[in-house]
């Protein structure tokens, strides 16, 4: 197992070829190290003694091209240890994530995401780059040392020996210090994980942190471990940093002893210049290998507290086997249940469930009821191989489900949770996750990927058609790619129009030209249109010269300065208690993050004429009136002359944009898609009124039929089908994650279908939906376990049981069960 | 494309005469119990929260069994209580102008015990409760206020509707 691996393990098993040549290279770099200080003794000795120009050309010749070399070698080298650190993390991670996903449930109840979150990213990273010099570092630097250790001792022994005696005693301190600075570590890697954790159950929590403006807290909270690190990280570094001072400062002794005892041997003749000279660069030429070392050492200890303190928390086996072992495809069973005296005990003695003993035929549908606390979600989760069981059997088709593994479950048992899990990915994805699993896990003969057909049908038959359909309407297509699509929603436009224009002008504020458009923002108001680029958008609107321009011709400066002044001094009166709350912003002209600017502008008015203001100012106030938008901002109204004067000038914006800049703006014209429009926008070519409630659904009921009769039914459903849910699935309703869930599992056709309360986020008609889909289509195909919470559905199914304290009271029929007048009973009248 | 004939079917709340939508729902607000109380600076927000709605004559403002999430304030018109029944409905109540209904949806997400049905063209002011317990959560104060002259509005309809739905049976 992973796990259990040794920190050097991955050293000697990885890259073992990129390690030789790594070794190889490092022996001709110890050569090129040593090789110039040979050269320095010769020109010192020779060359400039003899006064020979051929020598000092030569040797300064080898001399250069030795350091060249041992730099190119060092550079390959670095790249090369890098490149094996780098590809030996990618593998640990790699493998611990596959080991960390096979883990049992129970692993994870107590193990918060940041936990696994820290661990695999930034605790994994320190030894992933220490491996890389693992084995380079300490044999290079080792071999260096002794080489010039041992030229050093040729020089002159005496000298050697001495400069030698100060790295005994600092072998015997750092240890020390480095013993206390693991400790400190340990206890950092601790600190940091609390503090991750503390972080991610803020995020999963945060509704509840807005809701109850529980800053503080949460403030608090991190600031326990924030100062806790700072004070850990605070002497961690000062123990470093003495371990520092200590090695400088025994090294700098060196050239001390030699100076003093190398420089009376040179006066009393017994050493030449050279051979000094030589020894003080050999000298230094050791403080290099030495520190290294000194790092080297320090980086081990860390990666090894590291390393040890992940691999340790993740050391535990998974509860089944993930494939089977040889080569052999995974059953494919009749879906036939058989369970004798099952028995699931937690924390030692608390029995889950006791003793439960019952059989299911392969097709056949048994219920489970009871009060929550009573064991059902648990029994549906063991069967689905979520759990392992403490005691007694459970048979599928006659093989004991403990001995299964993970890939025959995933291709028989289909499992619902009643909060399904959705992954921030597109609807479309989400739907197909089960089913690309399936393929994915190497059974040839799988299924295959659904057509489309199959995927709406699915969808159909959890409910979800209706709910893809608004998203796919309200969707905005990309001009790029999907311009064929809009060509032909432009041409269902007509027809809706030419058919129910009349019939629907109380519910849709149709894109006229000659009318004001209160869904619609006072820019497009006057430009009728969508801009082509970043200069004509409607924040640059006030820093747009020919606009400005315009402006000031069609005489709406003015009055738009006073409607912008009125909204700015409205909104912020309105919301100054409020901007804590993002909610109360949805509906206001000020984007909270400007709502501060806004409040200073207003306070500048209050106290005496706009002409106070700057020209800065008065943009912003001309912005906040160009985003007026009569049917959402409350805080002003736009009298009717000016809603007039508005159209006037939108007919001449028309016309100079037309001859000065032709391609600036796509107008609004009935033959022309919008792309910044939703498609059912589009096809309307209008705004649905949000006033009439029924509008939308009566709109949308003939949009859907005129998308039936001009086959854009699917090409829309396929829009919505690429909606982006968000992350875990924020964008849905309880209710669309359920039904999305379900049709995830209809896909993948399992013989085994569990749903622990699958339905309960459902309305009324969906879960009837559902119900009948269990009772028709899925009746002799699937068995099916349903963990059920309202009594009124369990009505069809072959066998029920009621459960209480983990043990089955009752079994049998419906009526049957009614007429005991037992828990069953009780249950049903809410008694 | 020419703009089609206007039908006169616009929210007549739409014509608002020179003033903004924050004032006209201010004013509407003032005028019910519940909300009188309020001081300005506040029931100001309630009136930016509030949203305008209406129905055509023989259209279900909610239905009983739906869920639904907001409260209804009878601005126009006029509106049916119905109680309905597998084979037939009763009718319980008529609500006319000022009314406030439906109020039980912003305590909880609980299913329409009754219908109400547009007797006439309706307009109506509503408030999600969402927006509710966003002003309970800033301005406990008022809140608790507006809190307790629900509960005891929804108790005295409640109160009346059953009488009138104990008097129904007996006689009918």
């Amino acid at each position: 197992m992973v796990t259990q691996k040794s920190l050097f393990s991955w050293v000697l098993e990885r890259c073992r070829g990129l390690q030789l040549l790594l070794f190889v290279m490092i022996l001709f770099t110890v050569f090129f190290r040593v090789f110039p200080l040979e050269m320095q003794k010769r020109i010192v000795n020779i060359a400039i003694q003899s006064r020979n120009i051929n020598a000092l050309l030569t040797y300064c010749g080898l001399y250069i091209g030795a350091v060249v070399m041992a730099g190119i070698l060092k550079y390959v080298i670095n790249v090369l240890q890098g490149y094996i650190g780098q590809k030996i993390l990618y593998e640990m991670r790699d493998q611990l994530y596959t080991h960390i996903l096979s883990l049992p449930l129970s692993f994870f109840r107590r193990t918060p995401p940041g936990m696994v979150i820290s661990s695999l990213t930034s605790e994994l990273s320190g030894p992933g780059d220490f491996l890389g010099s693992a084995l380079a570092v300490p044999i290079i630097n080792l071999l260096t040392l002794i080489t010039f250790a041992a030229y050093m001792v040729y020089l002159n022994p005496l000298l050697a020996l001495l400069s030698f005696a100060i790295y005994p005693i600092e072998i015997l301190i750092i240890p020390v210090l480095q013993k206390r600075y693991n400790q400190m570590n340990q206890d950092r890697i601790n600190v940091t994980r609390g503090m991750s954790n503390a972080i991610g159950e803020a995020i999963s929590g945060m509704h509840e942190i807005h809701g109850n403006a529980s800053y503080p807290i949460e403030n608090q909270r991190l600031e326990r471990f924030a100062a806790k690190l700072f004070s850990l990280r605070h002497r961690m570094n000062k123990n470093k940093f003495l371990v520092k001072f200590i090695n400088n400062f025994f090294q700098s002794l060196g050239p001390f002893i030699l100076f003093l005892v190398g420089g009376y041997l040179s006066i009393k003749g017994r050493l030449d210049l050279g051979a000094l000279v030589a020894f003080l660069s050999a000298y230094e030429k050791l403080y290099d290998p030495w520190k290294e070392l000194m790092d080297y050492y320090q980086d081990l200890q860390d990666s090894k507290v590291r390393y040890y303190q992940v691999m340790n928390y993740f050391d535990r086996s998974p509860e089944f086997q993930l494939k089977p072992e040889g080569p052999r495809e995974p059953y494919l069973l009749r879906g036939q249940i058989d369970i004798t005296d099952l028995e699931f005990v937690v924390d030692g003695n608390i029995r889950i469930l006791d003793r439960i003993s019952l059989d299911v035929q392969p097709g056949e549908q048994l219920a489970v009821v009871g009060l929550s606390g009573s064991g059902k979600s648990t029994l549906a989760m063991v069967v689905g191989q979520l759990y392992s069981y403490t005691r007694g059997h459970v048979l599928l088709d006659g093989m004991e489900l403990k001995t299964l593994t993970k890939l025959d479950v995933s291709h028989n048992i289909g499992y619902v949770a009643q909060r399904p899990f959705i992954f921030d990915d597109t609807l479309l994805e989400n739907v197909l996750y089960a089913r690309k699993s399936l393929n994915l896990s190497g059974n040839d003969n799988g299924p295959g990927m659904p057509d489309s057909n199959e995927v709406l049908r699915a969808i159909d038959e959890v409910g979800l058609t209706d709910d893809i359909l608004r998203f796919g309407l309200n969707s905005m297509l990309e001009r790029r790619e999907q311009a064929d699509l809009a060509q032909r929603i432009v041409g269902a436009r007509q027809e809706f129009y030419r058919r129910w224009g009349v019939e629907l002008a109380g519910d849709v504020e149709f894109f006229d030209v000659d009318r004001f458009l209160h869904y619609t923002n006072v820019a497009e108001n006057i430009s009728f249109g969508f801009p082509n680029r970043a200069d004509w958008e409607l924040e640059q609107l006030p820093n747009n010269r020919l606009f400005r321009k315009f402006l000031d011709e069609v005489e709406l400066t003015v009055p738009l300065q006073d409607l912008g002044r009125q909204m700015a001094v409205e909104t912020v009166s309105l919301l100054e208690d409020i901007q804590d709350d993002q909610f109360f912003f949805e509906m206001s002209p000020i984007p909270r993050d400007q709502f501060e600017a806004y409040s200073a502008i207003v306070e500048r008015l209050s106290k005496g004429g706009g002409e106070q203001l700057t020209r800065k100012e008065q943009d912003a106030i001309l912005k906040l009136a160009l985003r007026f938008t009569s049917s959402k901002h409350k805080m002003a109204v736009l009298p009717s002359a000016l809603e007039r004067q508005i159209i006037e000038a939108r007919h001449s914006f028309f016309e100079k944009i037309a001859a000065g800049d032709p391609g600036a703006f796509i107008f609004y014209h009935p033959d022309d898609y919008l792309y910044t429009h939703s498609i059912i926008e589009n096809i309307l070519f209008g705004h649905p009124k949000a006033d009439r409630p029924r509008a939308t659904e009566e709109v949308q009921k003939r949009v859907v039929d005129l998308l039936h009769e001009k086959n854009l039914f699917a090409a829309v459903m396929e829009t919505g089908l690429s909606f982006q849910v968000g992350s875990m699935g924020d964008r849905l309703s309880g209710g669309q994650k359920q039904k999305i869930a379900l049709a995830r599992v209809l896909l993948k056709q399992p013989r085994i279908l569990i749903l622990d309360e699958a339905t309960a986020s459902l309305d009324n008609r969906s879960q009837t939906r559902v119900q009948e889909l269990l009772k028709t289509e899925l009746k002799g195909k699937s068995t099916l376990i349903a963990v059920v919470h309202r009594l009124e559905l369990v009505k069809d199914y072959d066998q029920i049981i009621v459960m209480k304290a983990g043990k089955i009271v009752e079994m049998g029929q419906y009526e049957e069960l009614l007429t005991r007048k037992g828990l069953f009973y009780e249950l049903a009248h809410g008694a | 494309m020419s703009s089609p004939m206007e039908h006169d079917r616009t929210c007549s709340m739409n014509e608002h005469g020179g003033r903004c939508e924050l004032e006209t729902n201010l004013e509407v607000l003032r005028k019910i119990p519940v909300f009188s109380g309020i001081p300005l600076q506040r029931l100001k927000l309630y009136a930016y929260l509030c949203k305008r709605v209406c129905y055509r004559t023989g259209e279900f403002i909610f239905r009983q069994g739906d869920s639904d999430d907001r409260g209804y304030i009878l601005v126009s018109g006029r509106a049916q209580v119905v109680r309905e029944y597998e084979d037939h409905s009763v009718f319980l109540n008529e609500l006319r102008e000022g009314e406030f209904f439906g109020g039980l949806a912003l305590l909880s997400d609980i299913n329409r015990l009754f219908s109400v049905k547009a007797a006439t063209d309706v307009d109506c002011l509503t408030l999600d409760r969402e927006s509710f317990r966003k002003m309970l959560i800033q301005f406990p104060e008022v809140g608790v206020k507006v809190l307790d002259l629900m509960i005891r509005r929804i108790v005295q309809m409640e109160e009346k509707l059953m009488r009138k739905h104990v008097h129904e049976c007996m006689y009918g």
